[in-house]
This record gives structure tokens, sequence and C-alpha cells, in this order.
């Protein structure tokens, strides 16, 4: 009869199962010791600012988390309004000149008679605009409003050309640029403004 | 002679007898037809929605005793085959700008599109959107449907039209102060929504529509004008089945409770209450007095049952909700 090793006989058999087992515990111990150390450690983040919002595309719940404006933004909101409120009505004008022309006349020069005074308006839009002083932290905003309005004005202006050959193509074109323009009103809005819109 | 008389007679009646068997039933189409809900307004003062229902602290009526109320988007979802063509029919389009989140209170917002897919529709199979009015959050999703052709009513542009070309700078005003637009005519059409509306008519996919229109066999626009905006206009749905007609009443029916109470609901400066009572009759006439039937695109108890055809819901993307109000032969329950 073949002697049996004592330490075969005392230390327990070993397979693949146990092993298996001991490493899921092994790492679940280690899951559960890194969230308890991030978790303890961890500081809640501030509030983004206006600023921060306007150029951060935040993600959906972090809209309620901006702080308030600072007196300066403030300053800034309430001076930009008024240049706001006219260049959405023009906006919205230059729309309807191009609706009307596909619903109703169809006539180029109608367009041209109808958009003319709404580049006028837009490109005083520009000037009032570029004469703000926005603070360091809406200047990237103040940047895109500019454009916004830029947007506007070169919409309006390729509307116009309409009236020289007629083609819809003007029209699409503009088109384009009118809704960059607005999306681009939205976002400020957002930051600037966060009552302008309401349920309807 | 005589026999011939009878026969004569035999046959005519036989023919007359075979043409009735012939004749067609008065409506065989079958749809299909899902509520979704695109978004929710939270914590909404209810008396800023139903002036009848103001919260009065410590009232026992049950009219007044509710303060706080959150609000669905509501989306109608029509499907049926038509003259062997699919067609899917959107009443009223929800929004998709996510800058109105923080700006409306909103929560639970999903895109149509993906909300669509978990009926086992995808965007471009949407062939037609009826909006029932062009305020930002029933006409904001236009440009995600490329196939789309966009039914929106001609009172509806002029009424816009006509307020912000109107000499008195608080009517022609979209906002009158940065804290809101205080229900003005033109509030509520942001540029960007009516780019949305002005980009399907820019494409050739747009139908204006004045007064009544047939959209499909069984699918009828009925204009509610100044019912909640200038030229809002009423959706009638004849499913072809048990359920009846609905009719989706976009902002007209804002509130399911308000038609069965009749009591007014969302005001708008571009409305008239006896105008949006006159929809409410017509919700009655058109369902057979089944206003079960009227489907509401902000009533606050929907997808409950409190809202009966409704409460065959489930919970979808990020909490929105949807549910099955019937079913076409043929059509498998999407409920989860």
């Amino acid at each position: 009869m073949p002697a049996t090793a004592p330490s075969s006989r005392l230390s327990p058999r070993i397979g693949l199962k146990q092993i298996a087992l001991a490493i899921v515990i092994l790492a679940l111990s280690a899951f559960v010791l890194y969230a308890a150390v991030r978790e303890t450690g961890k500081q809640p983040s501030a509030a983004p600012s206006a600023g921060a919002a306007f150029s951060a595309g935040l993600a959906m719940g972090e809209h309620s988390r901006l702080r308030a404006l600072t007196p300066e933004e403030e300053a800034y909101a309430a001076a930009l309004w008024p240049i706001h409120s006219e260049v959405k009505l023009a906006a919205m004008r230059m729309t309807f000149a191009g609706l009307n022309y596909k619903i109703e006349h169809q006539d180029p020069a109608k367009v041209k008679s109808t958009v003319q005074p709404l580049t006028e308006a837009f490109q005083s839009a520009v000037r009032r605009t570029g004469g703000l002083q926005p603070p360091e932290s809406l200047q990237d905003a103040h940047a895109t409003y500019l454009d916004a309005l830029g947007l506007y004005a070169e919409a309006a202006r390729e509307m116009i050309k309409i009236a020289d050959d007629g083609r819809d193509q003007h029209l699409v074109a503009a088109h384009e640029r009118s809704e960059r323009a607005s999306h681009a009103l939205l976002q400020l809005s957002d930051v600037l403004w966060p009552g302008e819109y309401k349920p309807n | 002679m005589k026999v011939w008389e009878v026969v004569k007679g035999a046959a005519l009646a036989g023919a007359a007898v075979a043409a009735t068997m012939a004749a067609p039933s008065t409506f065989a189409q079958q749809y299909s037809v899902w509520l979704v809900e695109n978004s929710r307004f939270m914590n909404v003062p209810y008396g800023a929605f139903m002036p009848d229902r103001a919260f009065v602290p410590g009232s026992t009526s049950k009219f007044n005793n509710i303060n706080l109320i959150d609000i669905p988007v509501n989306v109608g979802v029509i499907k049926g085959m038509v003259n062997g063509k699919l067609e899917v029919v959107l009443a009223d389009a929800g929004w998709k700008q996510q800058d109105y989140l923080k700006m409306t209170g909103s929560a639970h917002w999903a895109a149509l599109p993906d909300q669509l897919k978990l009926l086992g529709i995808s965007a471009d199979q949407v062939t037609k959107i009826v909006v029932g009015h062009g305020h930002w959050d029933h006409a904001g999703s236009l440009s995600d449907f490329p196939n789309a052709v966009l039914y929106i009513s001609k009172k509806e542009l002029d009424g816009i039209q006509w307020a912000i070309n109107y000499p008195h700078p608080r009517i022609s005003a979209t906002n009158i102060s940065p804290g809101g637009c205080a229900r003005t005519p033109a509030c509520g059409y942001p540029p960007k929504t009516l780019d949305e509306v002005y980009g399907k008519v820019l494409g050739g996919k747009a139908v204006i529509v004045e007064g009544e229109h047939q959209v499909l066999p069984g699918i009828r626009i009925y204009p509610a004008y100044h019912s909640h905006t200038a030229g809002a206009q009423l959706l009638a749905v004849d499913t072809g089945s048990s359920v009846g007609t609905l009719v989706f009443g976009s902002d007209t029916y804002s509130s399911w409770q308000g038609i069965r109470d009749w009591m007014m609901a969302n005001p708008q400066s571009s409305a008239d209450t006896a105008q949006q009572f006159l929809a409410y009759e017509m919700c009655y006439k058109l369902t057979n007095n089944n206003i079960g039937n009227c489907i509401s695109a902000h009533e606050p108890t929907s997808y409950t049952k409190d809202y009966p055809i409704t409460s065959n819901s489930w919970v979808g993307i990020n909490g929105s909700r949807m549910a099955e109000i019937t079913l076409a032969p043929g059509e498998s329950s999407k409920k989860k």
C-alpha cells in the first residue's frame, strides 16, 4: 500500500470552482472599497455659471442647477433684452416673407420689399450689440449672439436675391442660416432669460 | 305575359337585394392609435392651467384642493394601411430644443423619433403631421420627420402674422418682458418654431388647411378657430373599431376634465372661451356623447385610470409614458 503524504491528508483540495469564487469575492471587495473611498471623499460640485452653461452644452439635469446671474451678467442681459425683442420680431417677419411668397403671392419683388428693411434692422442690431460690454463670463455668449445676428443679416441679403433671378434656392439658403441663428438665440435665452418661454 | 311580368319582377327584386348586399359599410378602414408623452411640465399651479381649479387653501372641494399639477405634452400616433400604403399620422409634433427644459420646468422629455421606435415606427415612416396649432411645444419636432407632410391651418399663420405686425408693442410682442410672454397673441411662437414650419413649406411638404379637410379615409380636420389660438383645429379619427371616433384636440382640449366639467383650460389672448366651449361641444357631437374619446394634449390625469381612454399605459424612455388606445387587426401590442 503506497504511503499517503501527510500534506495531502491535511490540506483541503482546491479546485477551479474555489479559485473562481475567491476571485469573485476579491473583485467585489475591491469594488466596495473603491466605492466607499470615492463616496466619502466626494464633494458636491458647484452649480455651473451662466457662461459655463452657454459654452458647455449642459446635460439635461444640469440646467436646473444653474446659479443665479451675477449683477454684471444681469446688467448685460437687461441691456441686450430690447435688442433681442426687436431681433425676434424681425426674424419672424423675415420667415413670413418667405412663407407668404410660397403660399400666397409668388412675387419676388414683394419678398424684396418686405425683407429689405429687415436687413437694416439686423445690421442695426449688430451695431448696438457690438457696443455692449459683456462681463468676461459671457464673452462667448456675446460672440455667439453677434454671430447669430450676422447670420440673420446674411439670410435677409440672400432672400432679397430672389428678386434678381426668381430662384427658390435663395430662400432655402436663407432658411438654413436663419435656422442656425434662431437656434443660437434659444441657447442664449436659456442662460440669460430663463423665464422667456413658458408652457403653452 | 303574366309569367314574364312575374319573372321581370323577381329579377328586379333580386337585383335590388344584390345591390344592397354589395353596398360598402359606412367605414371599413381601421387604425391603430397610441398616445405618447413627449415631455411633462412639472409643478404648474392648477389655477394657471384652469382658472376654475385654482387652489384654495383648506378647501374640501375636489375642484379647488389641488395646488400644483404635472402636465404632459401628449402626441397622438395613428397608423394604418390605406390603399396598400402604410400611413402614420401624428396629431401634433411635440418639441426637441433642449433649451426649453429649464425655461419651462420640464422633465421626462424624450425625443419623439425614439419614442416612436418603441411602437415599431421609424421617423421616416411618418407620412403626415397634423398640428392642432403652432405653439413651440406642438410644432417643435417637424424637421425630425423628413417624409411627413405638415397640415397647419392658414388662420394660424394669419393670426401670428397679424400679431407680429400690429402697430402696438404690447400686442406685437413675443414677450413683454424677460420674465415671460404674458400670453400675448405672438407668444409661444419662437423664431425656431416658425423655422420648423417654414422648412416644411419650403420643402414642398405642407398643406395649408382652410376649414374642414379630409386627411385620409376616416381622418378629418375640423376648424376650431380661436378656441386656443387663431387657427386651432381638431383632428377626428374614426378608428373603425369598437373604440369609435377619437377627437384629438391639441390645446383646445388642454384638459379632458375641462371638457367633462365644462371649464375653460389654458387661456390665451388669442382665444375666446365661447369658442373653446363650442369646440368641446364638437367633441360631444363627433363622439356621439362618448367624451371619453376626446383626446387632450395636456390632461394631468393622462396615463392613469382617471382618464380611462389613456389608462392602458406603460412607462417608456426617461420616465415618459405611452398608452395603447386601439389596435388594428394584425397589429401587435407594444405595451411593456
